[in-house]
């Protein structure tokens, strides 16, 4: 069980996963002007206190941003931060406002495939309520 | 959310029939979260349907991939260059998602692995119950926050029927509280009981034609001469 | 410095407009190249009644709109365009940020106008190429200048002092704001005759080219981007009907 829990990084499959969108996630990291005007479009941001965690531009340059510096040779620790970053931080609402025009849930939804690659997913279920990263 | 449940494994693989390779595609979406289509239940279809076909000395390949959502196509680009290299996709979607995919996929048997339940909420881990039957034109303001499509065995609009027994349970089954009962002693508590004496005529009944929704700010651009 | 200087000034200015002319069209290239066409209006057309909005079905005697809302709808539809960029403002960036907008909008109108519009620029432009643009007095400039360099200290003050903005800042957006401010501090000193004129309009042109030089590759590629992504890729905020997506 603990082997599937948490098995090493598969760098071929992560290497993969990685070149598959890499234009246009090096294009909007790359663009993301950090001026945090993105925040307010952000329920979670704004029903947390203003948590600056919360703000999608945040959640983008530490999840995908994190995945393309680090590259193949990321750690399952890396992952695991990454998947509250993308799972519990973000429901995916695609509502997040960029004035540049980056695809912010384009890039969760990037990540989140990314960490699928690795097995690394939330379960709805009890085994996931009780788990660390919620 | 949309809440769904699994197909029965027997039922799946009639579905598939001669097919040897499969893509299973799971939905990020509400059928993971009503933990019937998630990337976990696509890992545990593909474990059963691979013993019990190995069981019976067969072959299939089965491909796990799980996307964020089935119902838009921002999401597709993994599965879309996927698809071509199987002769059928099994999707935990639901039924708006399978045929999402389908649409996508003319050329593609598109099989759904659910059976899309209904509209509701959790009651507890693993427990959902229905509370919405997308009528289109919603009375919960003036039902107390209950409705009557969904809860009331006979969809009533103007009241019960009369059959409401003395403990306000349903007359078609004595362990379902009647909802106009609850519609009742809803407004009752909020003082607005007078909501209730309100007559509803008779409803156009959207749902018997495919019902489009677009946004306000929208129409404008999908609208044609 | 005086080699610098006449590099800079010379086959430099070329050389500069060049690289940043070919970046942005190998960077527009390069995004066409990522993204294909859609055809928004391709889609079958929506099921007859849901657009134009069909009025919501009478319910009901007496089911006949008040005469005030007949009354405000048709004042609403005559069209009241003050109120309805009004309006539309209230919804967007501008009501949630409306201090950061007027910073932003307006650092970004005088990047482009303050060295286009500048009278020794257009001289210079007028002996090189035989053509000017029209100028602004010097005055006028350097109020623009001054004007510049104060959004771009106000977005200094963002990234060190806001805890949201510091949050996300890496040394490479400090790096962006200076290559952006350089050409624009050094082009007001030498004017001003501040510190020796000679090192400080070379610093000049050089930052000056080094800031188009680096535009279509780095951050600053947003110049061009912006355009891209916001009109031709679809999405809520999107200013046009999404004719292209990756």
């Amino acid at each position: 069980m603990s082997e599937i829990q948490n098995p090493p990084v598969d760098r071929g499959q992560i290497e993969r996963a990685l070149a598959r969108h890499k234009d246009r996630m090096k294009l909007y990291l790359s663009h993301c002007m950090h001026c945090t005007l993105c925040a307010e479009s952000c329920f979670m941001y704004m029903s947390r206190d203003k948590d600056p965690q919360y703000m999608p531009s945040y959640k983008v340059i530490n999840s995908v941003g994190v995945l393309y510096r680090k590259g193949p040779g990321i750690g399952r620790d890396d992952l695991q931060k990454m998947k509250g970053i993308v799972w519990r931080n973000c429901v995916l609402c695609t509502r997040c406002y960029c004035p540049v025009g980056v695809d912010v849930p384009a890039m969760i939804a990037f990540a989140r495939g990314v960490l699928r690659s690795q097995g690394i997913h939330p379960d709805f279920d009890e085994q996931g309520a009780m788990e660390s990263w919620l | 959310m949309i809440v769904a449940s699994r197909k029965s494994l027997d039922e799946i693989l009639g579905l598939l029939g001669s097919c040897k390779k499969v893509l299973v595609l799971g939905c990020g979406g509400c059928t993971s979260i009503c933990l019937a289509g998630g990337q976990r239940e696509v890992r545990d279809l593909c474990a059963e349907l691979d013993a019990r076909v190995r069981d019976h000395g067969g072959g299939l390949t089965l491909h796990e991939l799980t996307i964020e959502r089935q119902c838009n196509e921002t999401f597709f680009a993994d599965a879309d260059a996927l698809v071509k290299d199987y002769e059928a996709v099994l999707s935990t979607a639901c039924g708006a998602g399978v045929q999402f995919v389908a649409e996508r996929h003319p050329a593609l048997p598109v099989l759904p692995a659910l059976n899309t339940a209904f509209v509701g909420f959790d009651k507890g881990v693993g427990w959902y119950e229905e509370n919405c039957r997308t009528c289109g034109d919603c009375v919960l303001g003036e039902t107390g926050g209950i409705c009557p499509v969904t809860r009331c065995a006979k969809s009533l609009f103007n009241g019960p029927c009369g059959g409401t027994r003395s403990e306000g349970t349903c007359e078609v089954d004595k362990t379902v509280p009647c909802a106009w009962f609850e519609i009742h002693k809803r407004l009752k508590g909020q003082g607005r009981l007078a909501l209730i004496t309100k007559v509803r005529p008779a409803r156009e009944w959207e749902n018997q034609t495919r019902r489009s929704v677009i946004q306000e700010p929208y129409k404008a651009r999908y609208a044609k001469p | 410095m005086g080699a610098l200087y006449a590099f800079a000034s010379g086959p430099g200015v070329y050389l500069a407009f060049a690289l940043f002319l070919a970046g942005l069209v190998v960077q527009g290239l390069r995004f066409y190249k990522l993204t294909r066409a859609k055809d928004p209006l391709a889609l079958p057309p929506p099921p007859a009644g849901v657009v134009p909005p069909a009025s919501p079905p009478a319910r009901g005697a007496g089911a006949k709109k008040p005469l005030l809302d007949r009354l405000l709808a048709a004042a609403e539809a005559m069209g009241r365009p003050f109120d309805r960029i009004l309006g539309t403002l209230c919804r967007t960036v501008a009501a949630t940020h409306p201090v950061m907008t007027m910073l932003t909008v307006t650092f970004h109108a005088l990047l482009f106008a303050t060295p286009i519009l500048l009278l020794a620029h257009n001289v210079l432009l007028a002996e090189s190429a035989g053509f000017h643009l029209p100028s602004l007095p010097d005055s006028v400039a350097d109020v623009m200048t001054v004007l510049f360099l104060l959004c771009g200290a106000a977005f200094l003050y963002r990234r060190v002092f806001l805890r949201r903005v510091r949050a996300i800042t890496t040394p490479y957006d400090h790096f962006v704001l200076v290559v952006t401010l350089l050409p624009f501090f050094t082009g007001f000193l030498a004017y001003h005759q501040i510190g020796e004129y000679r090192t400080m309009i070379a610093l000049h042109v050089v930052s000056g080219e080094a800031m188009l030089v680096l535009v279509p590759f780095t951050r600053l590629g947003h110049a061009l981007f912006f355009f891209l992504y916001r009109f031709l890729l679809d999405g809520e905020y999107s200013f046009g009907q999404g004719r292209r997506a990756f």
